[in-house]
């Protein structure tokens, strides 16, 4: 509908308008013109004003078009009152359609069409009733008045055949009698279209229905009336016509709920979007387009479909004629889908500006979910991690702290404090050079420290990140235990160098000392013999005798030496054989346990060195009359255990013996466990993974 | 020539005794250590100190330098198992006259370094 035909309707109402006035008030016949006037132009000018601003706001529905007809055909009866008998006949023969439009009007809304066969049927038996029906009355009747009223002054009928008071009443009584049926079946209609309506189209359809039906209900008891008595039909036909004018009025008031209502949920949206999760979101458009079977569903990207306000999967139905979904997107995605009444669609306008608002409110509501959901994450991340964490300002002064563990801080009192009255100065220094410059550099600074509690000392490790333009934050690690363990590994590695260099101590002393010596004296031995020879055979002898032994001496002390670096017996035939070994040169009897299992060679060899180290403390230390050894495999690690009924009380920090065994464990995982109460004889107890 | 053994090892000293008597050498005693040798020096005046390096307490090295401080100083004879590399330059610095594996101890040898 463009601006122009309006404007032109417009004007040719206001045209219709002054004209009936002009009619109205100049007529001859007319009781009471002024009353008529204004029923007249008010009448007209509030159908085909209502008439065009639905058509504005609904250009697709004809009920616009229908409602300004009803208007310029109320302004058509306004020729009834002429002085010019031609006019006047003219104008009592067009004088009833305006009924028969309203019937039209009614009984189309609020699509603007006649959908069923009964409608179409009944709206054309009312424009019959009011104009062929009428003609035929006018035609036996000489004088006619308005309205149906006697009227002596009224110009002449000029449609006027031939006199028959039979026929007339008998066209009276079925005009009358057509005109209470069709406004029954009108009734009945509206009953049941109102009855069977969504509470959505209810909403539209209430007031022009309910005003309607008071309309029509007065038009029936107006036809009944005119059989009883001309002048109470007459004055009933007033309240018709007020009754009537409010048909538009009733499309007035809808049109303005419902922008009021859009107005409301605008404000509802826009100004409280902190309150409104989707669930009351879905429950107020419900309640603000009268919907109670409003869905609403939100686009989950993640699961890359619908989900409805309670997250569960939402699949978008079919349309039905009575309910339809419409999606909503935002820069070409979809974000929401609205199943709704597809009577909402009536008024497309009101739909679009609601849809708006969703979409800017799920918009607005996803970025603050994805910013909840960024923050909860973080939140997490930090209750997740065992450090400490102070935010402290430039100035050297904490601001906030978090601490998983109390045991770190040392000094429960943080807020307020600044560094240098927590902590001691240098370390206070450091943190605060470390602060300034990640602050300046942006960049995360790291070192390491130490502070002394009283009851040992404890390392941390510092890390430094820009938190702002004047503070930055501090994450502290307690590394206790990993500084602990390097400077266990550290000793550890240590003394098995130690070992080592000792173990070749020991090894070039034993050689010197022994083997060594023994073939120093063998020289000389043979020396001596080889100069007694001849002048003392005798003595040569012996002395050859002695060097014999001396030798033999000489080869037992290199072979044990041999053992001590390495017992090949271990390699050549096995640990079963190694531990026979190491039983049978033992001054005591040794039980050995040995179950069958295969065993690394490391392990194997560590496992030797436990029983043989065990062995020799047991023969010099224990008092012991009974050893018994074991070597199990139990959990994935080889158990080893040698225990003696001696006099126990044996300190395994003392002496490099046991010392050298637990490196020598520790350096394959293993754990060593000496176990010596005194009086109760001791254990040894070594436990070295296999993996 | 009257000697004096000093060395930690028994079963060389027995050895070496048997071996420089069986060659015509006096020998007047025998320490097992550095201190001992001093003390046994003192008490003997021996004209040869037959003298292993390698002693538990002082040094042989040592105990060549502190005799030599003498009045009238032994000859001193370092010995050892070892090789005379063994032990760098202090054999030639602490006025021992001169050195002898032990393994190739012999009055002969003893008598060439003596000469």
């Amino acid at each position: 509908v463009t601006q122009r035909l309006l404007i032109a309707a417009w004007s040719a109402a206001i045209a219709a308008a002054a004209a009936s006035m002009v009619l109205v008030l100049s007529s001859s016949h007319e009781n009471d013109p002024a009353a008529r006037a204004a029923l007249i132009v008010g009448l007209g000018l509030v159908f085909v004003g209502c008439g065009l601003v639905a058509t504005v706001r609904r250009p697709d529905n004809r009920t616009g078009v229908l409602m300004a007809l009803v208007g310029f055909f109320w302004f058509l009866s306004a020729l009834a009152d002429a002085n010019n008998a031609t006019v006047y006949t003219i104008g009592v023969a067009l004088s009833l359609l305006v009924y028969g439009a309203f019937a039209h009007l009614i009984l189309s809304y609020p699509t603007g069409r006649l959908e069923t066969t009964r409608d179409r049927a009944i709206v054309l038996f009312a424009y019959l009733d009011v104009t062929v029906v009428q003609w035929a009355w006018m035609l036996t009747r000489e004088r006619i008045g308005t309205s149906n009223a006697p009227c002596p002054d009224c110009p002449d009928n000029v449609f006027f055949v031939s006199h028959d008071h039979t026929l007339n009443s008998g066209i009276v009584t079925i005009q009358r009698g057509v005109g209470i049926a069709l406004v029954w079946a009108a009734l009945a209609v509206l009953y049941r279209r109102y009855r069977n309506a969504t509470p959505a189209a209810r909403r539209t359809l209430g007031p022009v229905v309910a005003t309607s039906a008071v309309t029509i209900v007065l038009i029936a008891v107006m036809l009944v009336a005119a059989w009883i008595s001309e002048s109470a039909s007459h004055t009933i036909n007033w309240f018709v016509l007020v009754s009537f004018g409010t048909v538009p009025l009733a499309f007035l008031v809808g049109l303005l709920r419902t922008r009021l209502q859009r107005t409301g949920i605008l404000r509802m949206i826009v100004e409280s979007p902190d309150e409104l999760s989707l669930r009351e979101a879905e429950l107020a458009l419900k309640d603000a387009l009268g919907d109670p079977t409003l869905r609403l569903a939100y686009w989950r990207d993640d699961l890359r479909g619908f989900v409805n306000v309670r997250g569960k999967p939402f699949v978008v139905p079919e349309d039905t004629p009575l309910r339809v979904t419409t999606t909503i997107d935002y820069g070409g995605k979809p974000i929401a889908a609205l199943l709704h009444d597809r009577a909402l669609l009536e008024d497309g306008a009101m739909l679009e500006e609601v849809i708006g608002v969703i979409r800017m409110g799920l918009e607005k509501d996803r970025g603050e979910r994805e910013l909840r959901a960024t923050e909860i994450r973080n939140q997490a991340l930090i209750e997740a991690i065992p450090d400490l964490m102070f935010r402290i300002s430039l100035d050297g002064r904490y601001v906030d702290y978090r601490a998983p563990s109390e045991f770190d801080l040392v000094d429960r009192e943080v807020v307020g404090k600044t560094v240098w009255q927590r902590l001691p100065a240098e370390l206070a220094d450091r943190i605060m050079a470390a602060g300034r410059s990640a602050v300046e550099e942006r960049k995360v600074e790291a070192f390491d420290y130490e502070l002394d509690f009283g009851e040992g000392v404890r390392y941390y490790e510092g890390r430094v990140a820009a938190s702002a333009d004047d503070e930055f934050v501090l994450i502290v690690r307690n590394i206790t235990d990993r500084k602990l363990q390097e400077q266990e590994l550290q000793a550890s590695r240590a003394r098995i160098v130690a070992a080592g260099d000792e173990e070749r101590r020991r090894l070039e002393r034993n050689l010197h000392d022994g083997a060594q010596q023994r073939l120093v004296s063998l020289s000389l031995s043979l020396r001596l013999a080889q100069t007694q020879l001849e002048k003392n055979p005798e003595m040569a002898e012996q002395l050859l005798e002695s060097a014999r032994e001396e030798l033999a001496q000489a080869l037992e002390e290199l072979r044990e030496l041999a053992r001590g670096i390495h017992p090949a017996i271990l390699t050549d035939r096995g640990l079963d054989a190694a531990l026979e070994a190491l039983a049978s040169r033992a001054p005591l009897p040794v039980e050995i346990e040995r179950p069958a299992t295969d065993l690394p060679p490391p392990v194997e060899a560590a496992a030797y060195y436990v029983v043989s180290e065990a062995l020799a403390n047991v023969a010099k230390y224990a008092e012991a009359s009974y050893v018994r050894v074991s070597v199990a495999q139990m959990n994935g690690a080889a158990c080893v255990e040698v225990s003696d009924d001696g006099i126990g009380g044996a300190d395994p920090a003392q002496g490099s013996g046991l010392r050298g065994l637990a490196d020598r464990i520790a350096a394959l995982n293993g754990t060593l466990e000496v176990e010596s109460v005194p009086g109760q004889g001791t254990t040894i107890r070594a436990e070295i993974p296999l993996g | 020539v009257r000697v004096l053994i000093v060395d930690d090892h028994p079963s060389f000293r027995a050895s070496a005794r048997k071996l420089l008597e069986s060659e015509g050498y006096e020998v007047v005693g025998e320490a097992a250590d550095g201190a001992g040798a001093l003390a046994a020096v003192e008490e003997l005046h021996p004209d040869v100190v037959l003298l292993d390096i390698q002693l538990p307490d002082i040094d042989g090295c040592e105990v060549a330098a502190r005799l030599g401080k003498n009045e009238d100083p032994p000859k001193v004879i370092l010995t050892s198992s070892r090789d005379a590399r063994d032990y760098g330059a202090c054999i030639g610095m602490c006025g021992a006259r001169g050195f002898v594996p032990k393994a190739e101890l012999s009055g002969a040898v003893l008598t060439t370094l003596l000469a």
